[in-house]
């Protein structure tokens, strides 16, 4: 790409270090000190004390939680969201700006009330059952598997709409190509469509993995509280104004997120499939 | 195809008819599974508003009270003509500017590309209430200037900053897809640089701006924390309301059936537009529909 | 392109432009759905002023909202323990009762008063500091704390009103199959622990908060939820859980719009008021950012007029914290309107004034506290 273009990324750099760069460092400094809304500036101090809340058992397990349930949202996302993107590219239907929309509509109500809709019929006694007159859930209210097909259905447009951008202009060419040396059709997908479409995979899954890990309205409704992502632990900081440890929470995730995404930039011998 | 099969079956071509069968009826009922999934949690809220009980448990009677009483709901109405408004500026203006940013981005080298592109991330992973409060804490700076800057304004900057990483993530891998020889190709004929931009690789990445586009659109029709902390002078979305409500009191069924109206609105107009594009191409040749999007 | 935001820019001008009228505004921050609509227009009549109200759903986003003065809101509705910590801070305003003539038309009630002395009484212990908050709030609703149950389990009713907080809590001697609830407000489930050991819900100390933890382990509750609560135990889903009175209160209009009698309705899933109990008080004060403080006592003022704060209270469905708006509406027990007559009914029940009841408002506890029985809740659930 022309050189000339860089001038265009200016504002947006200015933009990002104006308002992650100084916030994220105002956030470090809000770790270490003993700043709260009450306090004035000359008592200010710094101090690691809040570092023992990274022991504390909670914690750890919230964070286990929000990494586990954010690798199974997104592998599954992967493997259905691939799927249906790759019907989509192969439906006979032109107008894929259709089906793309389609796809994400759901996600246009508000998110509370999907959740809460899913709790109600996940429950032992609810308006579907009023209807049909049973279960199609069973009784899984605040069970993993609740929660775990919450996230699942709520972020797989992410996955689609990612995966079906990569697989849209892959040249037909090819595949006929694949096909004329012999491939099966499981071996061309496996060898020449999914290895050019994989960009969007990575997209799809950062899109799908980071908001599920920071995520905390789902699981809370789904889990009937019971089960505790970090994003829960972030939230009742924030609000209850322990500032100190809920900046120490999000930039220790964040340094943890931004830290592998790095690493597996490293690891990228070409460095282009991902970022 | 059919025709070529008893040609290439020499040169190792088995025949799958038998399994595609089997596969393309496991197919269908997948995918039938698949967008009922999706739709789930709004097919019951669509049950829910045509529910003339209140009770979210037990559906009594079909009533489409809630729907008439939609315009009723003075703070409702005001909540979504704000998030109408919001929305639509800041999906417009991160679409326009997440797109040229990409661009820009891109254009950088490798090693300096990388690292504004984490940086991108970090409003996508980052805890909206964390965002949220943040944004406010750097908005609030600028009230010193600025004394009413709370409300549209702040609100729809705060939008765009969460919204513009989404369409530079689904711009990114389209431009890397484009072929380098395109722009090249272009300012050879003498075309200018931006002008080439334009028509030549606009059109090319199209489809990652229309996924952004999406993408941003709906992060932004559905926040709740940032929005909460960056909005002011009583300028109150959706979700704001929502949250707020649920805090002492029940929503009124009315909030499911302006979802269910949306929702169907929607598909309405989806299915309309087809028709409409069906009945223009009738007219034109098949040259076109190699184009997917059309738009 | 061009003529979509050309259009949106247009319309987002427009409504600018009419949002700027030349009446004096009053912006109030208050909880959803919390007002009677019908009130504030008629207030905006008589006053010729336009109220501006925007919404939140818990005290501590009306003092980060406040605290971070982006918006200059002229009144607030914040509860008791938050009233508390914004006087301490400084973000309040003091009252002029000069302005406030209706304050001598109307009585508090009892629970009301006791409230006022318990925040005075633990804001001494605390700072030292003799404050009273009649200075700063004028009571808006209050109400108490207690224990919906689900009617349908065989003797639980019973039960509840023989053992009280027992039953609740002690899960392996009462109903150990019953699907017990807690409120997710990690200082409320402390509280009611607390309440359950006859202690004062408001003290706190390393070796109590060890002794609640392990109530609450017992009690091994299958939901911590908000608004979810009452809706799991009307739908059958849940036996008991801790939460607002006006919670129950809620769900009962409502099923009684629909045509339940209030039999019906107490047979099903009905509220266990305990004798020692959380009460909270939602007061409306005038925050520092105010700019319009004349319209803010005209409007508290309009609010201390009985027959207007029982008009709010016909909507809302809280309980009044006036003695003459509390008649009017018991009067209504003889009204031939269905809807009144039940609420009527309703209030003399679950704001019986003859029951003697010991009310603890919560207080703002120490910020480490606060934080160290939240992470204590959190090792709870997280097991």
């Amino acid at each position: 790409m022309n050189k000339e273009f860089k001038v265009l990324a200016k504002p947006y750099m200015v933009w990002l270090s104006v308002l992650v760069f100084v916030p994220i460092i105002a956030m470090i400094f809000i770790s270490f000190s003993n700043l709260n809304s009450s306090i004035s500036v000359s008592e200010i101090a710094l101090s690691l004390s809040h570092f023992k809340l990274l022991w504390e058992s909670s914690t750890i397990i919230a964070f286990r939680n929000s990494l586990i349930f954010a690798s199974a949202t997104t592998f599954i996302c992967f493997v259905l969201g691939y799927f249906i993107a790759y019907e989509i590219k192969l439906s006979k239907f032109k107008n894929k700006f259709i089906l793309l929309t389609f796809v994400i509509l759901p996600m246009w109500s508000n998110l509370i009330l999907r959740t809460e809709s899913l709790a109600n019929i996940m429950s032992e006694n609810n308006i579907l059952k009023s209807i049909i007159g049973f279960n199609i859930f069973g009784n899984i209210s605040g069970t993993w598997m609740a929660v775990l097909f919450g996230l699942v259905f709520t972020y797989m447009p992410f996955m689609i709409l990612s995966v079906y951008t990569a697989l849209e202009k892959i040249d037909y060419a090819l595949e006929e190509a694949a096909l004329d040396l012999g491939l099966t059709p499981f071996k061309k997908f496996w060898k020449v469509v999914f290895p050019l479409s994989f960009k969007g995979v990575v997209t799809g899954s950062i899109m799908v993995f980071l908001p599920t890990l920071a995520g905390f309205a789902i699981p809370k409704i789904l889990s009937r509280g019971r089960i505790v992502f970090i994003g829960n632990i972030i939230e009742n900081k924030f609000i209850y104004t322990n500032y100190n440890h809920g900046a120490l929470l999000a930039v220790v995730i964040l340094i943890f997120i931004l830290g592998s995404i790095f690493l597996l930039t490293k690891f990228d011998k070409e460095g282009e499939t991902l970022l | 195809m059919e025709n070529n099969r008893a040609s290439i079956k020499d040169y190792g071509y088995r025949d799958f008819t038998k399994l595609n069968k089997i596969y393309s009826i496991f197919k269908k009922v997948l995918v039938v599974l698949i967008v009922l999934g999706l739709y789930l949690s709004i097919i019951v809220i669509a049950i829910q508003s045509i529910n003339e009980s209140r009770n979210l448990s037990i559906f009594t009677n079909i009533s489409f009270q809630w729907y008439a009483n939609i315009l009723q709901e003075e703070e409702l109405m005001q909540a979504i003509k704000n998030t109408f408004l919001v929305s639509s500026i800041a999906t417009v203006l991160a679409t326009f500017l997440g797109t040229f940013f990409a661009v820009g981005l891109y254009a950088l080298s490798k090693k300096s590309r990388v690292l504004w592109m984490l940086l991108n991330n970090v409003p996508i992973l980052n805890a909206d209430i964390v965002t949220g409060f943040s944004l406010m804490l750097m908005f609030r700076l600028l009230m010193v200037v600025f004394p009413n800057i709370f409300g549209l304004f702040t609100l729809v900057m705060a939008h765009l900053f969460f919204t513009i990483p989404y369409v530079i993530l689904s711009v990114m891998p389209k431009l890397k897809e484009t072929d380098p020889n395109l722009m090249d190709a272009a300012m050879d004929l003498g075309v200018k640089p931006y002008k080439a931009l334009i028509k030549v690789v606009i059109p090319a990445i199209k489809a990652g701006i229309f996924s952004g586009m999406l993408l941003a659109l709906t992060m932004s029709i559905d926040d709740f924390a940032i929005s909460y902390f960056n909005t002011g002078a009583g300028f109150d979305n959706l979700s704001i309301w929502i949250y707020a409500v649920i805090g002492r009191r029940n929503l009124t069924p009315s909030v499911y059936a302006f979802s269910t109206l949306l929702t169907l609105f929607t598909l309405v107009g989806l299915l309309l537009y087809q028709f409409l594009q069906r009945q223009k191409k009738g007219k034109k040749d098949e040259k076109n529909s190699f184009n997917n999007i059309s738009s | 392109m061009k003529k979509i935001v050309l259009t949106i820019f247009l319309l987002s001008l427009s409504l600018i432009l009419v949002a700027c009228s030349s009446k004096p505004k009053l912006r109030i921050l208050n909880w959803g759905e919390y007002i009677n609509d019908d009130v504030v227009e008629k207030f905006e009549e008589e006053y010729n002023i336009d109220v501006v109200i925007s919404v939140a759903d818990s005290n501590e986003l009306f003092y980060s909202k406040i605290k971070s003065k982006t918006t200059a809101f002229d009144l607030v509705i914040p509860s008791d323990y938050m009233i508390e910590k914004m006087v301490e801070e400084d973000m309040l305003v003091e009252l002029n009762y000069n302005l406030l003539p209706n304050r001598s038309e109307v009585t508090y009630m009892d629970g009301v008063d006791q409230i006022f002395t318990s925040m005075s009484a633990t804001t001494l212990e605390r700072s030292g500091q003799t404050i009273n908050y009649n200075n700063y709030a004028i009571p808006y609703f209050w109400g108490t704390f207690g224990i919906i149950y689900n009617n349908r389990v065989e003797g639980l009713e019973e039960a509840l009103y023989e053992h009280g907080w027992d039953v609740y809590f002690e899960a392996d001697t009462y109903f150990p199959t019953a699907r017990r609830g807690m409120y997710d407000v990690p200082q409320f489930a402390y509280a009611a622990a607390m309440m359950y050991m006859d202690n004062n819900p408001n003290d706190y100390n390393t070796e109590l908060l060890n002794s609640v933890q392990t109530v609450i382990e017992d009690a091994s509750f299958t939901e911590w939820g908000d608004d979810t609560l009452k809706r799991n135990i009307e739908a059958d889903n849940l036996d008991m859980a801790f939460t607002y009175t006006g919670d129950y209160l809620d769900r009962l209009y409502i099923q009684l719009d629909e045509g339940k009698t209030l039999e019906e309705v107490r047979s099903d899933f009905d509220i266990y008021i305990p004798d020692t109990t959380m009460v909270f008080l939602d007061c409306m004060v005038i925050p520092n950012t105010v700019t319009n403080l004349e319209g803010a006592h005209q409007f508290i003022n309009f609010l201390l007029d009985p027959e207007n704060a029982a008009l709010n209270a016909e909507v809302v469905g809280y309980a009044v914290a006036f003695e003459e708006a509390f008649d009017i509406i018991i009067s209504y027990l003889d009204s031939e309107d269905t809807w009144r007559k039940n609420w009527a009914n309703a209030n003399s029940i679950y704001y019986n004034m003859e029951v003697e009841r010991t009310y603890y408002p919560l207080t703002t506890l120490n910020p480490t506290d606060v934080d160290a029985i939240g992470t204590m809740i959190q090792d709870v659930i997280t097991g």
